[in-house]
């Protein structure tokens, strides 16, 4: 049976009051076409409506092999055991884990049972985060931490509870964490539906088919800030700051919202892939283009940008605005507010126990050598490594090989060919305590 | 429906359709009449000369039923599924005698004891007796985990497994007589008839027993899959276990079945799904993943030769001897009874 036939199964997690069941019912709404089971073993205050809801005792099993990490969910293989026996089959499994759960035997159960591998495919992992309170609970439970470090989808909720700044400080201290997830910001868990299901998050083949990389972008810019402008020529206003220079890029039509932010920033990192021109004082800086900003020259600096025509106009710069005391200013020298502003890491460093580690490295790898690290690095640290991705460039073989896993569980395949795209390696490791100097030297030496 | 292919000592006798996957199923001790019970929640009794269907309850369970068990005296049976409830049926009509309301999760275990005067069930991590009447007679403490199984060794003491744990208790009382610890998942059960051994399948592809007599342990390792599908032959001497494509008979004759092989019996191409001994001799039903249902005559060693076939259109739920060993009901999963005379 191939991955076509199986049943998708999304696991949400989330600390009680996170918006699980919100998000449950609003699948279970916009998907009313369609046959949903879903297993819960918390039963909250709130119903859930029109889908079959099988109440399951959480029950985690040591799969007694030697291995401390392997563990499954034995309620899980009962149920969908039976589930899959109906002829008319489900279309999609929701697993909703209770607050406090570990992410990790539920994912692990579906690798660890040969019939339930056979019927059920996971889809993805996606855990809801309450914008309001998170900051606390990552510092004191393990759970949560977790739960993020698990994530392929992670819906920041609540949104309104808190202000801009702070999100993007959360934003930025989830991204730390788990460098593998998506984030999307909502209220009330009001997230489109395809954010969260059908991602074929596990399913590496699929999953790089539709996007080329699994690891979510590192902004080569700290800050955007968006001005609704009217026609007219407009001066960017910089002090002296930390750098003697600084990259810009000026985009037009950029929306104020989360959405558009996003879409913005996107655009922006290929505009930042280009080679910069470099601009002069009282310089002026093309919309669209990669500048280059000189700031060697002490004291205020002016540049300017032209508006033609009324626009929402979004600055995406290198450091924050802070930093340098930006301002824009019309020709009238008035400041002109920014609509919205976003800044796109961290403002500090947390000290997280929980975090990524993400290599990219061009060349090719000695399988053998890989194998050894990558085989003792697991047995070694498999408790502490949540999630593994890879693409690697095996020297000599033309194909790309992708790996996944879980915890010590760790699945590679050999998915398309290189072509005309460079060869090159992408790791991501989510774990607790991890030595990066370590992995980054062991993959290192697997280099040819 | 297809005609299927049919060899050896097996005849073709009748076959009839139900609605969906079939879960559990029993003949009456006479062997008249089968009844069946599947994963819609369907209920169906058939008489067993020609098959013909005496009456039939669509959704006797809403959400499926789960468990079913013959009275081994009374022309009576018990049922039980998702919706948390025990019916106990007169084989003459379509309605319930009795309705438990057990609570609201899945009953996946009812069983009568031998002597047909308690009803054994399991919902969740609890135990529940009751009365032929459907009068409870007593309830367990909570289980470490789920209960995955039931068994009676006789009338006196009823068995249990959950994860990593058989608890035996005394069938008057309720009170736990003996327990038997493993850190395993124990996902089925076989109880020698003597009732000294007993027999767990477990999800790390191990097969466990232990003898109550000395409280010896034993297990057998090695299997490439968990071994859902376990049986017992009359005397006790054999023991038939899945866990791949391969049956591996295990044999108690003289010190073993420690440090002896296993009768191999490997003829399916897919993992087994159920085992059924013949109510006496030595003689083996198996059905698989891949349709195929296979009848062995094994020595008292475990090894043995195929001497029927037949090959069905979808995976085995379950094969089932008539109680006087001259039929072979196979229920498959695209809920079609096949019922075979066995020469």
């Amino acid at each position: 049976m191939n991955a076509e036939e199986k049943v998708p199964v999304t696991i949400l997690t989330g600390f009680l009051g996170s918006g699980k069941t919100t998000l449950l019912n609003k699948i279970l709404s916009e998907e009313h076409g369609k046959r949903i089971a879903v297993i819960e073993n918390e039963f909250g205050e709130v119903g859930i409506d029109q889908a079959l809801v099988i109440e399951a005792d959480e029950e985690i099993f040591e799969m007694s092999n030697g291995c401390i990490c392997c563990t499954v969910r034995g309620d899980l293989i009962r149920v969908l055991g039976n589930l899959m026996k109906r002829r008319d089959k489900f279309d999609y499994v929701l697993v909703e884990t209770t607050g406090l759960a570990d992410p990790g035997p539920v994912a692990q159960t579906f690798f660890m049972d040969d019939e339930i591998r056979e019927e059920f495919a996971l889809d993805g992992i996606v855990t809801l985060v309450d914008a309001a309170h998170i900051n606390q609970q990552l510092g004191r439970s393990d759970e949560s931490e977790e739960q993020v470090a698990f994530a392929d989808v992670l819906v920041l909720n609540k949104t309104d509870l808190v202000d801009d700044a702070t999100l993007d400080d959360l934003e930025a201290r989830l991204r730390e964490m788990n460098r593998m997830a998506r984030v999307v910001r909502c209220q009330q868990a009001e997230v489109p539906v395809d954010t969260v299901l059908n991602l074929s998050a596990f399913n590496l083949e699929d999953a790089l088919e539709r996007r080329p990389t699994f690891l979510e972008p590192e902004y080569p810019f700290e800050w955007t800030g968006v001005y609704e402008l009217t026609p007219g020529r407009y001066q960017l206003d910089l002090a002296d700051g930390p750098d003697p220079a600084m990259s810009l890029v000026v985009r037009s039509g950029q929306g104020p919202d989360d959405a558009g932010l996003r879409e913005g920033a996107e655009w922006c990192v290929r505009r930042y892939a280009e080679p910069a021109r470099p601009v002069e004082v009282d310089g002026v800086v093309e919309t669209g283009e990669h500048a280059y900003l000189e700031l060697s020259s002490s004291g205020r600096k002016s540049f300017y940008v032209d508006v033609t025509a009324k626009d929402s106009v979004g600055l995406f710069a290198q450091h924050t605005a802070e930093e340098f005391d930006l301002k824009l200013r019309d020709f009238e020298g008035e400041e002109v507010p920014p609509s919205a502003e976003r800044t796109w890491v961290a403002q500090h460093e947390h000290d997280d126990e929980v975090g990524s580690i993400a290599i990219e490295r061009d060349g090719d790898v000695d399988p053998a050598k890989l194998n050894r690290w990558l085989g003792k690095l697991l047995q070694e640290r498999g408790v502490d490594i949540f999630r593994t991705k890879g693409i690697i460039s095996i020297a000599g073989d033309p194909m790309r090989m992708v790996f996944q896993g879980v915890h010590m569980l760790l699945d590679a395949q050999p998915d398309r060919p290189w072509g005309d795209d460079p060869r090159q390696n992408q790791l991501v490791f989510i774990g607790r305590n991890l030595d990066e100097y370590a992995i980054r030297e062991g993959f290192d030496a697997c280099l040819v | 429906m297809t005609e299927t292919k049919v060899t050896g000592v097996l005849q073709s006798d009748w076959s009839a359709a139900i609605q969906d996957y079939p879960i559990a199923s029993g003949w009456t001790h006479d062997g008249a009449v089968l009844v069946v019970c599947d994963s819609a929640g369907g209920l169906y009794v058939f008489d067993s000369q020609q098959g013909e269907l005496l009456w039939s309850e669509p959704c006797a369970h809403e959400g499926g039923a789960l468990a079913m068990s013959m009275h081994p005296v009374e022309a009576v049976f018990a049922t039980a599924g998702q919706d948390g409830k025990i019916l106990i049926w007169d084989l003459t009509g379509a309605h319930s005698r009795c309705c438990i309301e057990v609570g609201s999760g899945w009953v996946e275990n009812v069983l009568w004891s031998p002597d047909g005067a308690r009803l054994a069930s399991s919902h969740g991590r609890e135990i529940q007796i009751f009365g032929v009447d459907g009068a409870e007679q007593w309830r367990s403490d909570e289980h470490l985990s789920t209960v995955s199984a039931l068994g009676w060794l006789n009338s006196n003491e009823l068995v249990s497994t959950c994860y990593g744990r058989v608890t035996i208790f005394d069938s008057d009382t309720g009170e736990p007589n003996q327990r038997f610890e493993w850190k395993g998942s124990l996902v089925s059960l076989a109880l020698s008839p003597d009732g000294d051994v007993i027999a767990c399948g477990s999800q790390d592809n191990s097969v466990h027993f232990w003898r109550r007599s000395t409280g010896e342990d034993s297990m057998m390792a090695g299997y490439p899959g968990k071994p859902a599908a376990l049986a017992f032959d009359s005397t006790g001497t054999l023991l038939a276990t899945g866990g791949g494509e391969t049956v591996t008979v295990w044999s108690f004759e003289g010190d073993g079945p420690e440090g002896t092989y296993p009768g191999s019996l490997e003829l399916h191409e897919r993992a087994i799904s159920t085992l059924d001994f013949a109510p006496d001799g030595f003689r083996l039903a198996s059905g698989g993943r891949d349709g195929l249902v296979l009848v062995w005559s094994l020595h008292s060693d475990g090894q043995g030769r195929p001497e029927g076939a037949a090959m069905l259109e979808s995976v085995l739920a379950k094969v089932c001897w008539r109680p006087d060993g001259k039929s072979l009901a196979a229920l498959d999963g695209d809920g079609v009874v096949t019922v075979w005379k066995v020469s």
